[in-house]
């Protein structure tokens, strides 16, 4: 069951990265073209229906054009954002765990006391303060996220430089950069692959809840959170604008959420959430 | 033993001065001037001068974190640099809505992630377990403000049994309540559901010799008091996160609570209230990780032996 | 008869949770000759295991002095010291444990070449499938997985990777504890060809009577932290003289036409090392321990030509020479 649904999950997640991807291939329309038939003489939304497979917005924008590009937003925010908190925290928390004793002891003091902030608190605040852009956004976002990584590599760090072989390979005389990168490393990149897809999925939301805010990505760049942002006004007589972009988030978070699990689950039996 | 809650106290106290640091530093590199804020745009440089000197920001960095230190430590939390009341004032007031919406989000969690962890136990690998877990799954998925709008969506504006947002009777607390309580429970229901196995799993092997349906009852409500003892220091941590993302529930619900009160704050750059409501959070934050670690050893004896 | 190595007043302590450190290495003091083989005999907890992994800095004592070939091992920095470790090689008990799971055989066995960036890496290939040749790894095994092998096998790979640098003296910490009896001879007399081969000289530590004889030139006995014997091979095993020894050496299954030997059966536990026994660490156990040994510690001294032990109960009644 667990590989049914990891399976249909690497299928979706591969479907949002090639849309990403060939975006101006596979768009019907340009994202920011606003219709003159795209609204009604009310000037208001229309709903899925023939020439727009989705509806348009309260520009009278495509909405399945404007999906298709905010595939783009979201995955490179995410991407971006996730990988930099993996790389920090990973360094981070290896160094901290390779060198123990004082230093490593006062890393992770400092890891506890990023973990006492609200982090949601602080990327919006940070992200609203800061000239918009997608990068600033993404680092905000990694700012707050590296933390969980540090720790759990941290103490795998600890685990594994204690093994048998790495007092092995010091013995035949090894530098420390040697030790570290080719018998520390190896060991620690299926936890660091499991936590990077896992964390996609927070980076994913986070975007999102930050566009929705209005201080994430702004318009008219679209993505799927600041598409419901805009829309919100018409969420009562438009909720397909909602909904639609919302079932997408919430899709794409899952997916990675059920990879990183089966991953988990492949890679290390020890550490299981669900069994 | 005492000794180990002296550590963690001592630890607590220097995270929240921590904290209290950070938070000082990240929006003093801020590039928005307060001064120019509250003079508003028509003023002289004089006033912006003049009114700079009055809040102090023309002292050096280490002299205006010291006096902020100084006057928290009194209590004070400074005053809005947009509206003329003091911060903590302003939070004390907001801090009601907010606590006692998180009394009944957590109440909800809990109703809904016990009951789905218990029921995914006992009928462990059929379909019903499948889909309460996958359901979890989801739960963890979905951005706290997509479910409000469902939430809001459904039960307010198509049903229309409950008033879209607002305060001040028990009715509103329902659906706020309810949307923490969907988006957390999958969190509990996994727990629950993995130590009801553990302990479903012994006092099967022990009444194994049980004969009958009514037995399994007995079990059952047997195990469901063990199994939950790891809970109660989740909802410690609980406590943390839910302070760490009220900011969206607060808005789309319209409820008059410190999130609310530092979203708007954030729009209008207010950073006292910013620095205020993020102080206050991190106390809850840090209050609860302690009572989660001091609660463990007490409900696992084997965390205990080990000290 | 020079000494490669020698170790001065080797004190190792831990500190462990509890306020009391964990003893486990008293004091010790030994030298090694070069072209000879020393073994060290214990039972658990004697800290045979800690001495292996101290003469080679793999841990540092607490206090005490490491000669190696004269030089002052403690006083070196970090690169010197790597620069050393090419010279005095580990062998370990569990080869499973010791050998990185993810690395094939050629690249174990290659590493040390690798570390030390000795020659080309066409070179050290060579070296390699030379190596193996000699400790008895088939040549298609080498782009194997340890796991795909059985222990002795293993064993035989650490053995290759840790004479491919030529060291001069190899500590092996239980080599064969861990293998089956039939592949135990078959490691013990691959390690003493490679002896004679390439002139090493070896420290053999072990709990395993038996096999220390079959390898050894001299014994030292370990017990809680301490030396309490120490004599060539056959002198220790014809005429042992500390009640420890004797006990370890009755208890060795022994087919004899010769004197009738009784088995010395030791009372108690072996005490706690935080909490270390007054006076001698043995007495607790010692079958013919009197109130002295409870309140005076023995010195390791001469009992008998080339034969030191630490008794009280010899030193008053033993021939001094």
């Amino acid at each position: 069951m667990k590989r049914k649904s990891a399976l249909l999950s690497l299928l979706f997640i591969a479907l949002i990265i090639l849309s990403a991807i060939f975006a101006p291939l596979i768009s019907p329309f340009n994202p920011s073209e606003q219709f003159k038939d795209g609204l009604t003489l009310q000037g208001a939304p229309i709903a899925p229906s023939g020439k727009y497979l989705l509806g348009t917005d309260l520009l009278g924008r495509d909405l399945l054009s404007r999906l298709i590009y905010g595939a783009r937003t979201s995955l490179i925010v995410g991407i971006i954002a996730n990988g930099v908190a993996v790389i920090v925290g990973t360094t981070i928390g290896l160094l901290a765990g390779f060198l123990r004793g004082r230093l490593g002891n006062l890393i992770m003091r400092f890891t506890d006391l990023m973990m006492a902030f609200p982090a949601l608190l602080l990327a919006i605040t940070l992200s609203a303060i800061f000239s918009p852009s997608l990068l600033i956004v993404a680092l905000v976002i990694s700012m707050v996220n590296w933390v969980q990584i540090a720790r759990v590599i941290y103490t795998q760090t600890i685990s594994i430089a204690e093994r048998e072989y790495v007092l092995a390979t010091k013995g035949l005389g090894a530098t420390n950069n040697r030790v570290i990168t080719r018998h520390i490393l190896p060991h620690l990149l299926p936890t660091v692959l499991v936590y990077t897809t896992l964390g996609i999925a927070t980076t994913v939301l986070l975007e999102a809840t930050l566009s929705f805010l209005g201080v994430g990505v702004r318009p008219p760049t679209p993505s799927w959170g600041n598409i419901i942002f805009e829309n919100q006004t018409y969420f009562i007589t438009a909720p397909w604008l909602v909904f639609i972009p919302g079932l997408a988030i919430v899709l794409l978070a899952l997916s990675f959420n059920l990879l990183g699990d089966a991953l988990r689950d492949e890679l290390d039996p020890t550490q299981r959430g669900l069994s | 033993m005492a000794r180990y809650i002296l550590n963690r106290l001592t630890q607590t106290f220097f995270i929240l001065i921590g904290v209290s640091f950070i938070t000082f530093m990240l929006l003093y590199i801020l590039p928005a001037d307060p001064a120019v804020q509250i003079a508003g745009r028509s003023a002289t440089p004089d006033t912006v001068e003049s009114i700079r000197r009055e809040l102090g920001l023309d002292k050096p960095l280490f002299v205006q974190y010291f006096n902020y230190m100084i006057n928290l430590l009194q209590g004070d939390l400074g005053r809005s640099y947009l509206q003329k009341s003091e911060v903590g004032t302003l939070i004390l007031s907001r801090l009601g809505p907010t606590i006692s919406l998180m009394f009944f989000a957590i109440l909800a969690e809990l109703i809904l992630g016990l009951f789905a962890g218990v029921v995914a136990a006992i009928y462990r690998g059929k379909k019903l377990d499948k889909g309460l877990m996958i359901g979890s799954f989801v739960t963890v998925s979905a951005p706290q403000f997509i479910v409000s709008i469902l939430v809001l969506y459904v039960f307010a504006v198509k049903l229309g049994w409950f008033p879209i947002g607002g305060y001040g009777k028990p009715i509103h607390y329902v659906l706020p309540a309810l949307t923490l309580g969907i988006l957390g429970s999958g969190w509990y229901s996994r727990v629950m559901r993995s130590s009801m196995l553990d302990v479903l799993r012994q006092d099967y092997i022990r009444t194994a010799r049980a004969k009958g349906a009514s037995q399994k009852r007995v079990i059952i409500r047997h195990a469901l008091k063990n199994a939950i003892l790891p809970i109660v220091a989740m909802i410690g941590l609980d406590i943390g996160i839910f302070m760490g993302g009220i900011v969206v529930v607060e808005s789309v619900f319209g409820w008059p609570g410190i999130g609310q009160l530092a979203w708007q704050a954030i729009q209008r750059v207010d950073i006292p209230i910013i620095m205020g409501v993020t102080l206050v959070s991190a106390v809850f934050i840090v209050l609860g990780n302690l009572f989660a670690d001091l609660v463990s050893p007490f409900i696992d004896p084997r965390i205990r032996l080990k000290k | 008869m020079t000494s490669i190595l020698k170790l001065s007043n080797i004190r190792k302590e831990f500190t462990g949770t509890s306020k009391k450190p964990i003893i486990a290495i008293d004091h010790v003091s030994l030298s090694v000759e070069r072209g000879k083989t020393l073994g060290i005999v214990g039972e658990s907890g004697s800290g045979k295991s800690t001495l292996g992994r101290i003469m080679l800095r793999l841990a540092e004592p607490t206090s005490g002095t490491i000669e190696f070939n004269g030089e002052d091992l403690l006083a070196r920095n970090p690169r010197e010291m790597r620069a050393i470790r090419s010279k005095i090689q580990m062998i370990f008990q569990d080869p499973m444990a010791s050998l990185d799971p993810r690395m094939t055989v050629r690249e174990l066995v290659r590493e040390p070449l690798d570390i030390h960036k000795i020659g080309t890496v066409e070179e050290r290939n060579r070296a390699v499938e030379e190596i193996a040749k000699s400790v008895g790894i088939a040549q298609d095994a080498l782009e194997k997985y340890p796991h795909e092998f059985s222990g002795g096998q293993r064993q035989r790979i650490s053995i290759a990777r840790a004479v491919i640098n030529r060291p001069e003296l190899i500590v092996a910490d239980e080599p064969v504890s861990a293998l089956d009896v039939s592949i135990q001879a078959q490691i013990l007399n691959l390690l003493r060809s490679l002896k004679e081969e390439l002139n090493l000289t070896f420290v053999f530590i072990s709990h395993d009577l038996s096999v220390v004889r079959y390898f050894a030139d001299e014994v030292a006995v370990m017990y809680l932290g301490n030396i309490v014997e120490y004599a060539p091979t056959e002198e220790i095993f014809s005429n042992p003289k500390h009640p420890y020894t004797q006990a370890l050496i009755s208890a060795v299954p022994h087919i004899s036409t010769d004197a009738k030997r009784e088995r010395i059966i030791l009372t108690g536990d072996i005490p706690s090392p935080t909490d270390l026994p007054s006076g001698c660490h043995f007495h607790t156990r010692c079958p013919i321990a009197k109130d002295i040994c409870s309140t005076e510690t023995p010195k390791f001294e001469q009992v008998a030509p080339s034969h030191l032990a630490s008794c009280l109960l010899l030193a008053s009644k033993g021939t001094k020479a």
